[in-house]
């Protein structure tokens, strides 16, 4: 049974480090993307599908928003995986019961409150600029519960880690 | 710390090393060492009351509070 959560946290490391790479590549996309629309005329909304004549003038907008948000996303995960990456290497170097984690789950608690709040808005501008694509991604109870676990389980780590600087000295 | 560890001097007065001691109330020479110097955060009531009967002694014979020393939280 110990053997998979072993093996996970084997595989985490180089799986995060990919994730940490990929996920700057996305963010260097967005922003050459984000760049592209004040340069290249029309961009990106012809390409999407949208007519430049017949379009409403708030959609180049609204799409430099959703691409601006993008961004931030990216930072988000980074962040994410940054303190994820830490730690996997605590565990690895045989201390993981301390507050900095404790702290650390906290942190990815409240980056992903707001990834999830992110993700709201960006449906909601893309529902006013009318992309389809976007439209499918309603309200969803299982990120909400993932957060609140994830403060959960960062207070019992801090509240633990504590306990055991309590017991640091004991004799 | 206010708090004063006096198990050197019951170790002395009974003639007893601190190797031995840790041999008898099993407990590491390194922990009780901790103990000896004063630089331990807190004793378990099990050590204590080890200590006591090895030593025939009262926890007030180990330990002795000197309003005079800085607390710990200072």
């Amino acid at each position: 049974m110990t053997r998979i959560p072993t093996h996970a946290l084997t595989l985490a490391r180089p799986a995060i480090q990919v994730l940490t790479v990929l996920n700057l590549l996305y963010g260097c996309a967005i922003l050459a993307f984000f760049i592209a629309s004040w340069v290249v005329p029309d961009w990106p909304a012809k390409p999407l599908g949208y007519d430049p004549a017949t379009m409403h003038d708030y959609v180049p907008m609204g799409l430099r928003t959703l691409q601006l948000m993008g961004l931030v996303l990216v930072g988000l995960v980074h962040l994410i995986l940054r303190r994820l990456l830490a730690i996997v290497d605590s565990v690895r170097d045989g201390d993981p019961f301390v507050v900095a984690n404790a702290r650390r789950l906290q942190t990815i608690a409240w980056c992903l409150l707001g990834i999830e709040l992110l993700r709201l808005a960006v449906t909601g501008i893309g529902a006013a600029v009318s992309i389809k694509s976007l439209g499918s991604n309603g309200f969803s109870l299982g990120p909400w519960l993932a957060i609140l676990l994830l403060f959960v389980l960062a207070g019992v780590f801090m509240r633990g880690a504590r306990m055991r600087a309590d017991l640091e000295g004991t004799v | 710390m206010g708090i004063l560890v006096r198990l050197d001097e019951q170790l002395h007065a009974r003639r007893m090393t601190l190797t031995e001691l840790a041999a008898r109330i099993n407990i590491t020479v390194a922990n009780l060492s901790i103990l000896k110097t004063g630089k331990a955060k807190a004793i378990r009531f099990s050590t204590l009351d080890a200590i006591c009967r090895v030593l025939e002694c009262q926890p007030g014979d180990l330990l002795a509070f000197d309003a005079t020393l800085p607390s710990s939280e200072d």
